[in-house]
């Protein structure tokens, strides 16, 4: 599966407001449209997931990441939050770039964690973070996925 | 009582899993290797504990029981059919016609059920 497949102008967000990693949790979550009750299980889900160790892997990149019973397929979603912000990440630089990834427990596809390291692969292109920051709308992140060939 | 209780379980399913990854050697190097750090994992039994403590005990005795005989103890109601043993649920199940978060259990496999939609 191709990561540009996976997103689209619903689980998009290029100006992300939030202001701690909590907030940023929240709106990231927000793009997954889930109801109420999915969305606080989830919240718990990813602060506990982060208690293991950041999903902050540093050059400005977060990938919060975990499996939940709340959803039943694969979801995704990324933003940008200009200003940055400290997510414990482990060059301890602030990020700005967040892709959120959820799967169920068992997924038939099996897509969670090869999807997962192909986001960490697009993080680890040379120059990425200068095309981030040049995206003006949610079609030129998505042509940048399909350049990238991710 | 059990409108929470559903949530807790699922919660606790959900803890129990990333705790059987983060004790599988391949996957935890799978992890490392992508660049995230696990140098906590002992975080996850706490998290654990925490929410077994809300739990019911026969609610917990019952889920217990469940995870010995099944790897997921819970699982999906879709269109009415379970998830587990792809077997339909009673059509006068409440959990089906009325809302998500009752305690109810499969009639063929014992599974906790619950709802994604």
């Amino acid at each position: 599966m191709e990561l540009k497949e996976l997103f689209n102008a619903s689980n998009v967000n290029l100006d992300l407001e939030a202001q701690g990693k909590d907030e940023v949790l929240l709106e990231l979550i927000n793009l997954l449209h889930l109801d109420e009750k999915a969305k606080e299980m989830l919240f718990k889900m990813l602060k506990k997931r982060e208690n293991l160790g950041s999903t902050g892997i540093g050059k400005g990149f977060a990938i919060p990441h975990c499996r939940s019973l709340v959803v039943d397929k694969l979801n995704v979603a990324f933003a940008r939050q200009r200003q940055g912000i400290d997510f414990n990440s482990i060059d301890d630089k602030p990020a700005h770039y967040f892709f959120l990834i959820v799967a169920p427990p068992v997924e038939i596809s099996n897509y969670y964690l090869p999807v997962l390291g192909k986001v960490a692969q697009f993080c680890k292109i040379s120059d990425i973070t200068s095309r981030l920051d040049k995206l003006t709308k949610v079609e030129d992140f998505l042509k940048l996925l399909a350049d990238s060939g991710s | 009582m059990h409108e929470s209780q559903l949530r807790l379980l699922m919660f606790l399913q959900d803890l129990l899993f990333l705790q059987k990854e983060m004790q599988d050697f391949q996957v935890v190097e799978k992890y490392e290797e992508m660049g995230f750090p696990l140098d906590r994992k002992e975080k996850i039994e706490e998290a654990i504990r925490e929410v077994t403590e809300q739990l019911d005990r026969d609610l917990y005795h019952r889920f217990q029981q469940l995870a010995k005989k099944y790897d997921r103890p819970m699982a999906p109601v879709k269109k009415g059919v379970c998830y587990g043993c792809f077997v339909a649920a009673p059509t006068g199940s409440k959990l089906i016609t009325q809302h998500k978060d009752i305690i109810e259990f499969c009639n063929h496999c014992g599974r906790i059920l619950y709802r994604t939609d």
